[in-house]
């Protein structure tokens, strides 16, 4: 029993036996080689196989013997002759007289040293299926990175090194060789096999190109055992290798600092995710993702996940990636492979839902509003209690240290600071009171209402001393849905109040910092017709006017004086005029006299 | 090495008068040259004869035309052109003189 193979010659089909077809397709190489070189090849070509396909025919008896076996193609050979018989008679002179080729390279052609891509270039392909159309792979056997630049070059039929200059180029301008390398490699196969490494040089896989191609391998080997030092000296003859060589190693020392950047970066990443899942399973710590806030804990963990195979998957192949580069290990399984793209895309899409669905949740506002009186006092004392701090701790030394412990265990979990204080001015006789607005967001108004409602807030007054909390509560199972207090305290013209500075920063449209001074804790104000205004500023006012007042009064007096002295000395002037004058009066009668 | 080289340029020399000679002789097939030379044991394998065909076609001697075979693919059947038809004149003169010049030079000598 033997496998058959179809093949078509010049339109016409045959049954041949695999060894038959072995030996008939080295034996065409032959022919090939030897006439690829005339101008008249393609027709020589043509009548040879239109010969061959027309002995086939004649040997296949229909019914009796469908199939070319090696018997017959070693009798049509035999017929037709073999390259050696060819160069016994006319033929080669013939080919020296057509003057196409010089006369040595015609005999070294028929070596196996013969380029094979020019061969296959230069000779126009005959009908035989078997003829070699080269492909793009991966070349194992001549590499820096991935062969991606020497598969390139097999294919272009150009030196590995100028693809690899080419690449180094893009690589600078923009990092865009690195990008494109990538894709290649990804895409390219690798050439593993010997009739893949024939394909991607674009010879036809046959016994005498198998031939070839092992004798390469061998003398390769055997090149390399010889010692790296001459292997270095005889790579390094061109200029261009030197450049390679040179580019190459700079290309792994930049990978390798990518690679430790990448993997710093993974890890990095690795800690955040399982720092922030400890957080959402309730280990509190202080690496909590901000978005994560916003969505329930099982929710939260995963869009967390999600998060993390979206950064973590690229990353990871980048920095495998480079590991191959560096080290040059195993390509990643294809299973592996596809199973994290697969996770990527689902990851990204997961991270889609929960955006959408998570803005959803802050779609609609709802505010409650709320009314609450203060007992009537001629001043107040406004001052920020801090839920979080043991109230037996009052030094300030002991407040900071206990601001990290909390009450009870999931409070910060819950405790919102979204909180500020306006103040607003009533006639003088009315009652000062606050107005508490909640507001929450939420999918729907009732959603946001509902959750507005549940918003723990209260101011404690205890006579005059008015203590706004630090943080407010959120309903334990409530998450962050923009939950904020803005009040606004009304307070009869005249009222004096005594800030905390603490709680300065919850005030809004009053200039508070600039009413603080350093010695004090507290800062004084009152309410007056233009709104709430700091006392001390108010009083450096008045006093600045005052002062500016007497100024211009002493201004106006220092004129009036001046102006007394002008006429004084006008005065003068006139009375020394009147004197002159009589006296030249009293001259002149006395002359006359 | 001289006798083989002596031996290639005779037939080479001789080689495309006789080919032209049998396609003078009526339009005719490849293979059929073929064994018209196998029996003058002038060529042996039929590998050699395409090139010198195409090259003869090519320089306007021959000219061919395809048809169709009972057995196989269309066949090229080869006839000779005028111009063809002349130089066959020219050689016949040729191989006369050749002739003549090597009964000559060979004389009475037992060959």
């Amino acid at each position: 029993m033997n496998r058959t193979i179809i093949i078509n010659i010049n339109s016409i089909v045959f049954h041949i036996e695999e060894d038959a077809y072995e030996i008939l397709r080295s034996y065409m190489i032959e022919i090939k080689k030897h006439f690829g070189k005339t101008p008249d090849s393609k027709e020589i070509l043509e009548d040879i196989e239109n010969r061959i396909a027309e002995m086939f025919t004649e040997r296949i008896q229909t019914g009796r013997k469908e199939v070319i076996n090696q018997q017959d193609v070693n009798e049509v050979i035999a017929l037709m002759g073999r390259v050696s018989d060819f160069e016994n008679d006319f033929v080669d002179e013939l080919r020296e007289e057509e003057g196409t080729v010089e006369p040595e390279q015609t005999r070294a052609g028929l070596d196996a040293e013969q380029e094979p891509a020019k061969e296959s270039a230069s000779t126009s392909e005959p009908n035989f299926t078997f003829t070699a159309s080269k492909k793009l792979m991966r070349d194992m056997d001549d590499r820096i990175f991935g062969g991606v630049c020497s598969g390139l070059g097999h294919y272009f039929n150009l030196e590995a090194k100028w693809i690899r200059i080419i690449f180094v180029l893009f690589f600078l301008f923009g990092g865009s060789g690195v990008l494109l390398y990538v894709v290649l490699w990804a895409v390219m196969p690798q050439a593993l096999s010997r009739s893949d490494k024939m394909a991607m040089r674009g010879e036809a896989a046959n016994l005498q190109n198998f031939k070839k191609s092992f004798e390469e391998e061998m003398k390769g080997l055997s090149e390399n055992f010889s010692g790296a030092g001459e292997h270095f000296n005889r790579g390094a003859r061109t200029v261009g290798d030197i450049l390679g060589r040179i580019f190459s190693i700079f290309g792994k020392i930049l990978a390798i600092f990518f690679l430790i950047g990448f993997g710093c970066m993974l890890i990095g990443l690795f800690i955040t995710f399982v720092f922030s899942t400890l957080n959402l399973l309730g280990f509190k710590n202080d690496i909590m993702l901000p978005p994560l806030e916003v969505m329930q804990p099982t929710e939260a963990f995963f869009a967390l996940l999600a998060g993390f195979m979206a950064v973590g998957i690229p990353t990871f192949a980048v920095f495998y990636l480079l590991l191959r580069v560096v080290f040059k290990v195993q390509r990643m399984n294809n299973y592996l492979s596809m199973t994290l793209f697969a996770t990527w895309i689902v990851s990204i899409v997961m991270i889609l839902y929960f955006v959408v669905t998570t803005q959803q949740q802050f779609r609609e506002e709802s505010t409650i509003s709320v009314e609450k009186p203060l007992d009537k006092s001629d001043s107040y004392v406004f001052n920020e209690n801090d839920v979080r701090v043991i109230k037996a701790s009052d030094e300030e030394f002991n407040s900071k240290k206990f601001n990290v412990n909390v009450k009870g265990e999931k409070l910060a979990d819950f405790l919102r600071q979204d909180i500020s204080i306006r103040f607003e001015m009533l006639d003088s006789l009315k009652a000062p009171y606050i107005q508490y607005n909640y507001s929450a967001r939420g999918n729907t108004y009732q959603e946001a209402s509902d959750r507005a409602s549940r918003i723990a807030y209260q101011v404690k007054q205890d006579k005059n001393l008015v203590s706004f909390d630090s943080h407010f509560a959120m309903n334990q199972k409530d998450v962050y849905r923009d939950q904020n207090v803005r009040m606004v305290v009304y307070l009869p013209v005249g009222t004096r109040v005594s800030l905390s500075n603490s709680l300065i920063w919850k005030t809004r449209d009053i200039q508070a910092d600039a009413c603080r001074q350093d010695d004090k804790k507290t800062t004084e104000w009152i309410m007056t017709n233009k709104g709430l205004k700091c006392i001390w500023r108010m009083e450096e006012e008045k006093l600045k006017a005052e002062e500016e007042k007497l100024k211009a009064e002493a201004e106006k007096k220092q004129a009036e004086l001046e102006q007394l002295q002008e006429e004084k000395e006008k005065a003068v002037e006139k009375l020394k005029e009147k004197i002159e004058k009589e006296a030249e009066k009293q001259t002149a009668t006395a002359t006359k006299a | 090495m001289i006798a083989e080289n002596t031996q290639t340029q005779m037939r080479k020399g001789i080689l495309e008068y006789c080919i032209l000679s049998i396609i003078s002789r009526g339009e005719i097939y490849a293979s059929d040259i073929i064994s018209e030379l196998k029996q003058a044991e002038l060529l042996v394998v039929e590998g050699t004869l395409y090139p010198l065909l195409t090259r003869l076609k090519n320089n306007g001697l021959l000219s061919y035309s395809w048809q169709e075979s009972t057995s196989g693919p269309p066949r090229k059947y080869y006839q000779i052109t005028a111009d063809g038809l002349q130089v066959l004149q020219k050689l016949d003169v040729t191989w006369k003189e050749l002739v003549f010049a090597v009964q000559t030079a060979i004389g009475n000598r037992e060959i």
